[in-house]
């Protein structure tokens, strides 16, 4: 596989004053109400080997789509650029920073690269404009096609000297797409690009869900007739049945900790959430109602799963205590809220709630108070996932006419834009931690 | 023209319905008949010997006297005629139309007994994945409870929920809906 093959050296030679404090650090938890003013310069050629603009172009658009993404900059026009821009010294004294301060801008981003038998050097900074300091310094070294990760790999860099939390753009996506005509799994980067279809069931593939601590991914497969829960390890491209109880095997999530899964089962001939380990083997039973149980989510503590069930008529979420079992009722607006997803912070849990035939994604803080309606309007947004950083929310979206595809927006409902491809009908996205 | 259209739809279906009708009702005779031919054979054996050249029903004929004939015609009839069943929005209880259907799709399982059945639950593709899954299989085992209930041993029948994964019709109208939300017989031998 493409991904295993990926020689990708980051190498922390410039690192000099890393964790310096930015003098306009932000709120990461409100994107959108402060923005930095930020200049981003061209990609300039360095050293021996030619120019490549190809290899500058496509880095600089992987980079900008991700700041504009995060919403946290207000990207100074290009088109504004004085003379230091076209200049590729890349050290502080070299830099004319008044140029910078007289457009407004406050940060910098730099960078030159080269091109030198086959292996792609691509080196960068970002300037605190006001007080003329370097924030951070890298030099990424890899093949032409890792261009695209090292541009989101800069841009989780450039968040985290600007916030102090990594941004979460070099990250993988798992979905389900019918792109073959069945449902198999697939993974893309955050942007949408380089989808790589992972299974060739030609079943039903549902559900994926990325291991916290491998880079192993657990889904739901029809294959041997039997919903069961897969795993799949991402590299060596391994799979197994971890969970083959007759009916559901579905909806697994690991626990924070990566040791336990929780999940659906209906071994008994209703479905109810259990804890199995990671060899398959059933740990503990969480629910246990004739109703409907189903959709678990753990909060990042691992103490508690929220989870969707009809017991009280209409299916809601509830939330239950892993280890008093203690049940309580979260959700009570509204006729039908399902597909919950704890966010990483802990404080908010986004899921989806239909109204006359249409999903939206809301948000709601643990304790059931202050919930927001985040999507409006035609489409129904559903499986709603959190960004690892908390940033970000991932959801299907069927606004064409019944197909789905995957969308990404901000954690307030902000910047929503669709970034898998035309005709896949895509699905159940899920967001890995930092790759 | 719409009108008559319409007109033209239900008289199809009244058709349709009395077309079904008289077809489902041999297969049921086919076991009455067997049970009491062999008597009556024997007491007309000695008479009626003969006029045997009945071929309209060459079946029925070697089923007199081959009981796995029986069962294989019984078999076929049971592919053929178990209806599929259908609910209402977001619902596992059967409604007094599926009960129904049940009843002579039970008739035919107790007829056939060496078929066996997967029972397969679905829902429309409104509502989320995972809770519709455990809704289709819902369905499923509500099924095979009351046919359970009509005498139709229960190890005979296996249930799988699909949720919404495989709809009979992807419109997304009220009748493709109502048509998704079901629950539909597999015979395996």
């Amino acid at each position: 596989m493409k991904y295993c093959k990926i020689s990708f050296l980051l190498i922390i030679t410039l690192c000099l004053i890393c964790s310096v404090a930015f003098a306009a650090r932000i709120e990461i938890s409100a994107p959108g109400e402060q923005t930095i003013p930020l200049a981003m310069t061209n990609l300039l050629p360095m050293g021996v080997g030619g120019a490549q603009p190809a290899v500058a172009t496509e880095f600089q658009e992987v980079l900008l789509g991700d700041l504009q993404l995060s919403g946290l900059f207000d990207m100074t026009d290009p088109a504004a650029f004085l003379s230091d821009a076209d200049r590729l010294g890349l050290r502080r004294t070299e830099i004319d920073f008044y140029q910078w301060r007289m457009l407004g801008s406050e940060a910098l981003i730099k960078g030159g690269y080269s091109v030198t038998a086959g292996t792609l050097t691509i080196e960068l900074r970002l300037f605190d404009v006001i007080t003329q300091r370097l924030l951070t310094g890298r030099r990424y070294k890899g093949k032409l096609t890792d261009v695209r990760k090292i541009a989101h790999t800069f841009a989780d860099q450039i968040l985290k000297s600007l916030t102090g939390e990594k941004g979460p753009f070099s990250a993988k996506i798992a979905f389900i797409s019918k792109r073959t005509g069945r449902k198999e799994l697939y993974m893309m980067d955050v942007d949408g690009h380089q989808p790589i279809r992972m299974t060739d069931h030609r079943s039903i593939v549902l559900n994926p869900d990325f291991s916290p601590t491998r880079k192993e991914l657990i889904f739901t497969s029809y294959s041997k007739g039997n919903p069961d829960l897969y795993r799949k390890e991402i590299y060596t491209g391994r799979e197994s049945r971890l969970s083959l109880k007759q009916g559901l095997n579905i909806g697994g999530r690991y626990s924070p900790d990566g040791r336990e899964i929780a999940l659906t089962l209906s071994k008994d001939k209703n479905s109810e959430i259990y804890l199995i380990g990671t060899d398959g083997t059933i740990h503990r039973r969480l629910t246990n109602h004739y109703g409907i149980d189903v959709d678990p989510t753990w909060s990042p503590r691992g103490d508690k799963i929220a989870f969707v069930s009809d017991r009280r008529g209409n299916p809601n979420i509830f939330i239950v205590d892993v280890h008093t079992l203690e049940v309580r009722r979260l959700t009570y607006q509204g006729k039908y809220n399902a597909t919950p997803a704890w966010g990483p912070k802990g404080d908010r849990i986004a899921y989806s709630r239909m109204d006359n035939g249409v999903f939206n994604v809301f948000t709601i803080r643990e304790d059931g108070t202050d919930e927001r309606q985040l999507t409006f309007g035609k489409g129904s947004k559903e499986h709603p996932r959190w960004s690892p950083d908390g940033r970000f929310l991932i959801y299907s979206n069927d606004l064409n006419g019944g197909e789905k595809s995957i969308w990404i927006m901000r954690a307030d409902g902000t910047g929503a834009k669709k970034i898998s491809a035309v005709g896949g009908n895509d699905s159940h996205p899920a967001w890995s931690d930092h790759w | 023209m719409q009108k008559l259209t319409i007109t033209g739809v239900v008289i199809l279906f009244a058709l349709s319905l009395l077309v079904s009708g008289c077809a489902k009702k041999p297969a049921v005779e086919t076991s009455e008949v067997q049970e009491t031919s062999q008597v009556e054979m024997q007491q007309e054996e000695p008479a009626g010997v003969t006029d045997t050249k009945i071929e309209d029903k060459p079946a029925y004929d070697a089923a007199a006297y081959d009981a796995a004939g029986v069962a294989a015609a019984a078999e076929r009839a049971a592919a053929k005629g178990l209806k599929r069943i259908h609910f209402d929005f977001d619902q596992y209880v059967l409604t007094a139309e599926a009960k129904s259907i049940l009843v002579s799709n039970a008739g035919l399982l107790r007829a056939a007994a060496a078929v066996k059945v997967l029972i397969e639950g679905h829902c429309d593709e409104r509502g989320s994945d995972e809770y519709n899954l455990a809704l289709g299989e819902k369905r499923a085992l509500a099924t095979k409870n009351y046919l359970v209930s009509l005498g139709v041993a229960a190890e005979r029948m296996n249930v799988i929920s699909y949720g919404e994964e495989m709809p009979i019709d992807p419109a997304r109208t009220k009748q493709a809906w109502a048509k998704n939300r079901r629950a539909n017989f597999k015979v395996k031998r």
